[in-house]
């Protein structure tokens, strides 16, 4: 599914990296989510991109994945342009949204299924693929059973199953580890490992800087719409935990602690 | 504490009414106006009839009594899961008592919509029973004794079925079960008035062992209660008076006893779903006919949906009825049972097509799925057609079956399945048109059936699907004149218009198809961001 010629790459003629964003720019309404990203993430990369709530990561992911229209720039997804080919670039990413809204009145088995003929592989294929992730992913158990009675951390990998079921070039993940559990955290964090050692590019947005931090060769960190730091993770921390990095960045609020002094006083 | 929880129903209701766009509160207004009438309209009931036939007064008011209660039973286990209100577990964490709750909950109950609405109708039982004198004293307690059996009734059952109706299931099933109900209840009625209509005096003496009944449950005791005040039989109007004031306290204790069982045991541990295979996304009779593609696999969902989603479920049970209710019509009426009346299952494909106008509705924010696999609309659009001509095929031969059996117009099958399927395929274009660019989202929950979710697109969403209805109704207009000629002067226009039919229809779905396609291929970030109107906020 996923094979096919890269694209003729950027127009300034640089090689065709996985991912490349020119002056990506979204607004809604007065409200400016998105003010002009650039952007390259190398082939094979675990790229992690994090910032505060509201700093606009899931608007980029969305104008990357072909999900939302942009109001201006250029995106490019294995050399082929997402706003000009998107078919053919939708071949190459799996999408993990942040929301998860599925057809959730289907099952996990007919999920996948349903995701794979949509994509138009063969249904052999599908089945097979289907039962292999859900196997690895615990789901095995669940397979019959209806999306909607899924508890949050199950409805979070049969979305990362289904993203993974075509074998994507790149990977995008909203927040894929919120909400699961630490033994299936561990196991989706060694199949992306595996997957990006094949070559395969991983995009995902966290709160989590531990593991931000631990995964990730490059990191992004986004700020109020705008890319404030970007680069090898190592770079970008300069010596200190990235956490620390993060919050001198964007700058933290110290205000709170001894506006509640009452808290210390119980009540009857 | 009783202030407060009023002030947090009126909170709620202010609330709900800020956060909408100006034409959700036109819709909200209507529907407040909605109310009125059926509000006014229980007033003069009530008032006129036991004056002009106090005979039927007692019946009536007794079954009007009733009907009441069971509305107020049924209706808000429908908006349990939208109306914060009314779960009383919400308020589990504060330290209040379930004595001091069911005061505050009681108060916080008679604010609303339909709490003015009841006692406006019920108004109307005062002045077609008071007379001046202490009986008037009687009179009011009565209506205030119904009045207060809707609203402890309503709220205690809530109060015991509040667990189960936090599960998904059990909301599916009551979404479903209430919504027939009232479809039944409102054929009921029609039934009910044109039976009325014929009814002698006579008729009335052989009803009198009902009212007999009715009389005896507590809302018939508030009824009987109220006649014999306004009769001026005052002691056994205070023994009945009684007698429902003392159900009103059953009711009480139950609703306490379950408030106290919600705020003081725990909830019990959710269950994991039995492992179980799954039944694989083609329905099993289907398997060989869909397509193994995205187009099959596009139907297939909608099939799966129709039968597991409460609203595709109650659309589908509701366009079944009605086609069912036109056969028992035709059943009961003589002068109607002619061979050629097999045509009115007609009516069904027609019926069928009507839910397809908004085929991207119920997907809603789901809808990502396409976009990110970059589903070919043609596909995704012809899988949706399939699934409902499919469906609309198969109701529509079987009431033309049904209809066949009755009348004995066996005749007509061939023409209905031929013409179904015409009707069918242009309606579908005409959908296919409409369903892309004017897309809206059903709401998320379910619980209300009718709710149009919050993109301000109520009113285009009405005009829109009216324009629809009457392009539709052009593009059957040629079918139904050959049709017409058929039965009225020439015969072989019957024969002639199938194959018409079929290619008539095939031909306009093309079209629709066609030109929904075309739309769609360059605009499905644009569908996606119409159906999660969220996105933007």
């Amino acid at each position: 599914m996923s094979t096919g010629e890269p694209g003729p790459g950027l127009p300034d003629g640089r090689s065709p990296a996985a991912l490349s964003v020119r002056g990506l720019r979204k607004a809604f309404g007065s409200r400016l989510a998105v003010g002009g990203i650039d952007l390259d993430i190398p082939h094979g990369c675990f790229f992690g991109l994090v910032g505060p709530n509201g700093a606009g990561k899931t608007t980029t992911l969305g104008m990357v994945t072909g999900l939302l229209r942009p109001d201006a720039g250029l995106v490019l997804v294995d050399g082929i342009e997402v706003w000009r080919d998107p078919v053919a670039a939708k071949r190459r990413i799996g999408v993990l949204p942040e929301d998860l809204r599925l057809f959730d009145r289907l099952t996990g088995a007919e999920l996948l299924t349903y995701n794979g003929l949509l994509r138009g592989m063969a249904p052999a294929v599908v089945e097979a693929r289907a039962r292999e992730l859900l196997e690895v992913l615990g789901l095995d158990e669940a397979a019959g059973t209806l999306v909607v009675d899924y508890s949050h951390g199950m409805r979070k990998k049969i979305a990362l199953a289904a993203a993974l079921l075509h074998a994507p070039r790149v990977l995008f993940l909203d927040e894929p580890f919120e909400a699961i559990d630490p033994v299936s955290a561990r196991t989706i964090r060694g199949l992306l490992e595996r997957y990006t050692a094949g070559g395969a590019t991983v995009v995902f947005s966290s709160h989590v800087m531990e593991l931000v931090e631990r995964l990730c060769d490059r990191v992004g960190i986004m700020h109020l719409g705008h890319l404030i730091a970007e680069g090898p993770t190592q770079q970008v921390r300069a010596g200190r935990t990235l956490e620390d990095a993060f919050v001198e960045l964007v700058g933290a609020s110290h205000a709170g602690a001894e506006e509640l002094g009452w808290l210390g006083t119980w009540s009857a | 504490m009783a202030g407060h929880l009023v002030g947090l129903r009126l909170a709620l209701l202010r609330n709900g009414l800020r956060r909408s766009s100006w034409p959700q509160q036109v819709g909200l207004a209507l529907g407040a106006l909605a109310g009125l009438p059926l509000a006014f309209g229980g007033f003069l009931l009530l008032a006129l009839v036991p004056r002009a036939e106090p005979r039927a007064g007692l019946l009536l008011v007794e079954v009007v009594f009733l009907l009441l209660f069971c509305g107020w039973g049924l209706f808000p286990l429908l908006s349990f899961a939208g109306d914060a209100s009314l779960d009383p577990s919400r308020l589990a964490l504060l330290p209040l008592r379930p004595g001091e709750l069911v005061a505050g909950l009681s108060l916080a109950a008679c604010v609303g919509v339909a709490p003015l609405c009841t006692l406006v109708a019920l108004g109307g039982a005062v002045v077609g029973f008071g007379t001046l004198g202490p009986g008037l004293v009687l009179v009011v307690a009565a209506v205030l004794a119904q009045f207060a059996l809707c609203i402890v009734g309503s709220r205690a059952l809530l109060a015991a079925l509040s667990r189960q109706l936090r599960s998904r299931k059990a909301r599916d099933l009551v979404i479903v079960v209430v919504s027939v109900s009232a479809l039944a209840f409102n054929l009921a009625l029609q039934v009910g008035a044109r039976l009325a209509e014929r009814l002698e005096r006579s008729d009335l003496e052989a009803l009198r062992p009902l009212a007999r009944v009715l009389g005896w449950l507590p809302t018939g005791l508030a009824a009987r209660a109220l006649v014999d005040a306004g009769q001026g039989r005052l002691l056994p109007a205070t023994a009945e008076l009684a007698g429902a004031a003392l159900a009103v306290l059953a009711l009480g204790w139950w609703w306490w006893r379950s408030l106290d069982r919600v705020l003081t045991t725990a909830e019990p541990a959710a269950r994991r779903p039995a492992a179980r295979p799954s039944p694989g996304l083609f329905p099993r009779p289907l398997r060989r006919l869909l397509p193994a593609d995205q187009r099959g696999a596009v139907a297939a969902k909608e099939l799966r949906y129709l039968s597991r989603h409460p609203r595709l479920r109650v659309a589908w049970l509701v366009s079944s009825l009605l086609g069912l209710g036109l056969v028992l019509f035709l059943a009961v009426t003589e002068d109607l049972r002619r061979p050629w009346m097999v045509l009115a299952s007609l009516a069904m494909a027609f019926l069928a097509s009507q839910n397809s106008l908004n085929q991207f509705g119920v997907d809603g924010p789901a809808y990502w799925t396409q976009v990110a696999a970059g589903a070919d609309p043609r596909g995704d659009l012809t899988g949706r057609n399939l699934a409902t001509l499919l469906t609309g095929a198969v109701t529509t031969a079987v009431l033309a079956v049904v209809l066949a059996a009755v009348t004995g117009g066996w005749l007509y099958v061939p023409v209905v399945l031929c013409l179904g399927l015409g009707v069918l395929a242009l309606s579908l274009g005409v959908a296919d048109v409409v369903s892309v660019r004017f897309a809206y989202p059903l709401p998320d929950d379910a619980s209300n059936l009718w709710a149009v979710q919050g993109t301000g697109q109520g009113c285009l969403v009405g005009v829109v699907q009216m324009l629809a209805f009457a392009a539709q109704g052009v593009l059957i207009l040629p079918l139904a004149v050959l049709v017409v000629v058929g039965l009225v002067s020439w015969t072989p226009a019957l024969v002639l218009v199938c194959p018409l039919a079929i290619g008539y229809g095939l031909l306009l779905w093309r079209v629709g198809l066609g030109l929904g396609t075309s739309w769609l291929s360059g605009h499905q970030p644009e569908l996606l961001a119409a159906l999660s109107p969220r996105r933007a906020a």
